[in-house]
């Protein structure tokens, strides 16, 4: 599986981070960690100057969790592959035209597609126990009769930073936000109204690739100096969004004023916290920022 | 540690409405006072749940309906702190009213999109005397209306269970059927613990697929419906 996508000139200068903590509600009742979060190129990621890569690739997936989607641990690992190696297929060098094509129209059905195969190959592999089925009730075992893909449910948040554009796509809950050279905190994508309540769209519905959402930043202005993906347990874990937007606007002046030292030792630290006394979820972020 | 990043960290809230009927009817057998009973003995127990899972942070309030409605707890107050106001009964079944009552506070805002789903529960032994469907109406048109756990629980056999399976919006749920003061009991603590703890925990759902409602509902602790019991009084 290709991690390092496509060719061409190296998005100089951005740097990365990525934390993710079992939340406190998972800790209390035994359940693991749901969420997974990778960087493309991996090995020198934290904290490494990526500027060797041709783009830069976050992928970032959080696991239903809910008792239906008992293999969703599984399925947001498998969504953080698929999204690198997918992002492997974008056209670096094509006309903008083209990539924004490619990312709006091909892309989404890739992902959607190619994490479908692979939850398949899993089943294939090792199909549901009676274990599993037994803790379900029957509306339940009926859901996944029609449907076993529900099993490994998740969400996906993946960034790509290419030399003169950036790309987000998002398909569920979870948040992506930016801030520019200034210290002003945005969203690349609009809130989706209809994610409240613990529901969310998802890899495992039958027509996930028109839920995803795409958006293509061409970098002929100032580009974002920092991006950050979270799971919804982050969000969550504040009274209001404003007290989450400053979340980004803080990481960024921290990382400005006192570099990688005064983020990265701190950052487990801070997601613990925060889900410990605020949401309880498990918590995930990768963090691209460039360096001054 | 160094200053943590991001505004006030904050428990997700979760409120938890009792909506009660208090139509005339409700005075006949001793209805009232069992329900009454029956709340306020539930209450530690659901203390105790709330205390289980410190991310969730349950806020109570009671809605009463009979000629008209009216908030009995109106504010939303921390489970700790809520008490039990015994109801009084009064004329007819305004059930409608209530839920357009209820609709009102559901609505963003108050209401933040943080919160977790909403737990309603409605109890009636009888029939809507006024406009149900439009009061169902409003409260399915508020986003949180339509989330929201939806419980019923039918006391005695008069009461109209078509319109309390209507309130619920999920056929795999039935209303709980309570024809005597123990099994009253039994349901209103089952809601009290066993949903609330269902309600407060995090997990996401997939939306969209199939039927199924956004929180799953544990098992109740007998068959929503069967056949008259010896000690059945209503």
């Amino acid at each position: 599986m290709s991690g390092s996508p496509g060719t061409g000139a190296a998005p100089v200068g951005w740097r990365a981070l990525r934390a993710s903590v079992r939340g406190a509600a998972h800790l209390r009742s035994e359940l693991p960690n749901q969420d997974a979060v990778r960087i493309a190129p991996g090995a020198r990621v934290d904290g490494a100057d990526c500027g060797d890569a041709a783009a830069l690739v976050l992928a970032l997936a959080d696991g239903h969790g809910s008792p239906k989607s008992f293999r969703s641990q599984q399925g947001a690992r498998l969504a953080v592959a698929v999204a690198l190696q997918t992002a492997g297929q974008l056209p670096l060098t094509a006309p903008p035209t083209l990539r924004k094509r490619w990312a709006e129209e091909q892309w989404p059905t890739a992902l959607v597609r190619g994490w479908q195969a692979g939850v398949a190959r899993k089943l294939a592999r090792r199909p549901f126990t009676a274990l599993e089925l037994g803790a379900l009730d029957e509306p339940g075992r009926r859901q996944l009769e029609v449907n076993p893909a529900l099993a490994y449910g998740s969400t996906l948040l993946t960034v790509v930073v290419g030399p003169t554009f950036i790309l987000y796509l998002q398909l569920g809950d979870g948040d992506l936000l930016t801030v520019s050279a200034d210290g002003e905190v945005g969203r690349p994508l609009p809130p989706d109204a209809r994610l409240m309540g613990n529901e969310t769209t998802s890899l495992c519905a039958p027509r996930a690739a028109d839920e995803v959402r795409v958006y293509c930043q061409t970098l002929a202005g100032a580009p974002p100096a920092l991006i950050l993906a979270a799971s919804d347990g982050y969000a969550n874990a504040f009274r209001d969004d404003e007290g989450f937007r400053q979340v980004a606007h803080d990481l960024w002046a921290m990382l400005r004023d006192e570099g990688e030292a005064g983020v990265k030792p701190h950052l487990r630290g801070w997601l613990d916290e925060a889900s410990q006394q605020g949401s309880g979820d498990d918590i995930s972020v990768g963090i691209l920022w460039r360096a001054p | 540690m160094a200053k943590r990043p991001g505004g006030e960290l904050a428990t997700r809230p979760l409120h938890f409405i009792w909506i009660a009927d208090c139509s005339g009817s409700m005075s006949v057998d001793g209805k009232i006072q069992s329900l009454n009973t029956a709340i306020r003995e539930a209450l530690p127990h659901m203390r105790t749940v709330a205390n289980e899972n410190p991310n969730a942070e349950v806020l109570v309030r009671s809605l009463a309906f009979g000629s008209g409605a009216q908030w009995q707890v109106s504010q939303p107050t921390p489970v700790a702190d809520f008490k039990w106001t015994d109801l009084q009964t009064n004329g007819l079944t305004d059930m409608g009213l209530g839920l357009r009552m209820v609709a009102e506070q559901l609505q963003m805002p108050p209401m933040t999109d943080r919160a977790l789903p909403p737990v309603l529960v409605l109890i009636s032994d009888g029939q809507p005397t006024d406009d149900f469907s439009g009061g169902l109406a409003a409260l399915m048109r508020e986003p949180w209306g339509k989330k929201a756990v939806r419980i019923a629980i039918a006391i005695g056999e008069d009461a109209d269970t078509e319109v309390l399976q209507r309130f619920i919006g999920h056929a795999e749920v039935k209303p709980l059927q309570a024809n005597n003061p123990e099994t009253l009991v039994r349901h209103i603590k089952w809601v009290s613990t066993a949903v609330l703890k269902s309600a407060s925990a995090p997990a996401s759902q997939a939306a969209g697929l199939a039927a199924g409602q956004n929180v799953p509902i544990p098992a109740p602790p007998t068959a929503p419906t069967g056949p008259q019991a010896p000690d059945d009084v209503w």
